[in-house]
């Protein structure tokens, strides 16, 4: 694929996610918008501007060191989207993995000299995985918006009201059976 | 042994895999690691049976 043509199809269906994400937001939400843009940019960076400072530095350093171990076992040269484009395509879900595909990607990636043959192919596998899980943490991002409004809710008020069909639940059966009979 | 050595990066990616599913389900870092463990024993289990069954169907039958 030409490398120009690549990369605006890439940042076109990444500013067309970003956007419809955004829409279907509400009012208040704006900063979920921002936080899955910035989630796509580097993983974890998305729960980095919500807040949850640990999860996302956790996720960075995993997804991190799975695509640096990757990348040390095929020597460092990742795979051109003509050598193999699965393998290629899945580094599209974080952008800093896209970005370092673009700068490192050789025509024909090669097996590191000192490792067997056979790890060359799983090396490519934890590449691409690194990317195809910032996905999932992208999606994590949206996720988290239903938690604070769940959390927020005040436990009293919720178990007061509930007590009440409760107690006519009971005697609904009650008085069925007296009208049973 | 140094031809299938490969199959030992199973181990790393899958942990990596179930360990960022959990997380995103969590909030809590010790049931994150422990379930992760424990889907990772499952399915370390199921490869291994699955790859005796496939032996024995090769070997034998």
């Amino acid at each position: 694929m030409n490398p120009g043509t690549e990369l605006k199809v890439v940042l076109v269906a990444a500013a067309l996610a970003v956007i419809v994400v955004n829409l279907s937001l509400k009012k208040g939400e704006r900063r979920r918008g921002v936080a899955f843009a910035a989630a796509w940019l580097a993983p974890g960076a998305g729960h980095v501007v919500l807040g949850k400072w640990a999860k996302g530095l956790f996720f960075f350093v995993l997804l991190g060191l799975t695509y640096l171990a990757g990348l040390y076992i095929v020597g460092f040269r990742t795979v051109s989207f003509d050598d193999n484009p699965f393998y290629y395509v899945g580094q599209y879900g974080s952008g800093l993995t896209f970005l370092l595909a673009r700068v490192m990607s050789e025509h024909k990636a090669f097996p590191r000299p000192e490792l067997h043959p056979s790890w060359f192919d799983p090396g490519l596998l934890y590449v691409c995985v690194a990317g195809l899980l910032n996905v999932v943490i992208m999606m994590n991002v949206l996720d988290l918006r239903v938690r604070p409004v769940a959390a927020a809710a005040p436990a009293p008020p919720a178990a007061a009201p509930a007590a009440e069909p409760q107690a006519t639940a009971k005697a609904a059966p009650a008085s069925g059976a007296e009208k049973a009979p | 042994m140094k031809g299938i050595s490969y199959l030992f990066l199973y181990i790393p990616i899958c942990l990596v895999i179930l360990l960022v599913l959990e997380a995103c389900r969590s909030d809590d870092a010790g049931k994150v690691v422990r379930r992760s463990l424990s889907n990772f024993g499952v399915l370390t289990a199921v490869l291994g049976v699955g790859g005796i069954v496939v032996y024995v169907i090769n070997r034998f039958l």
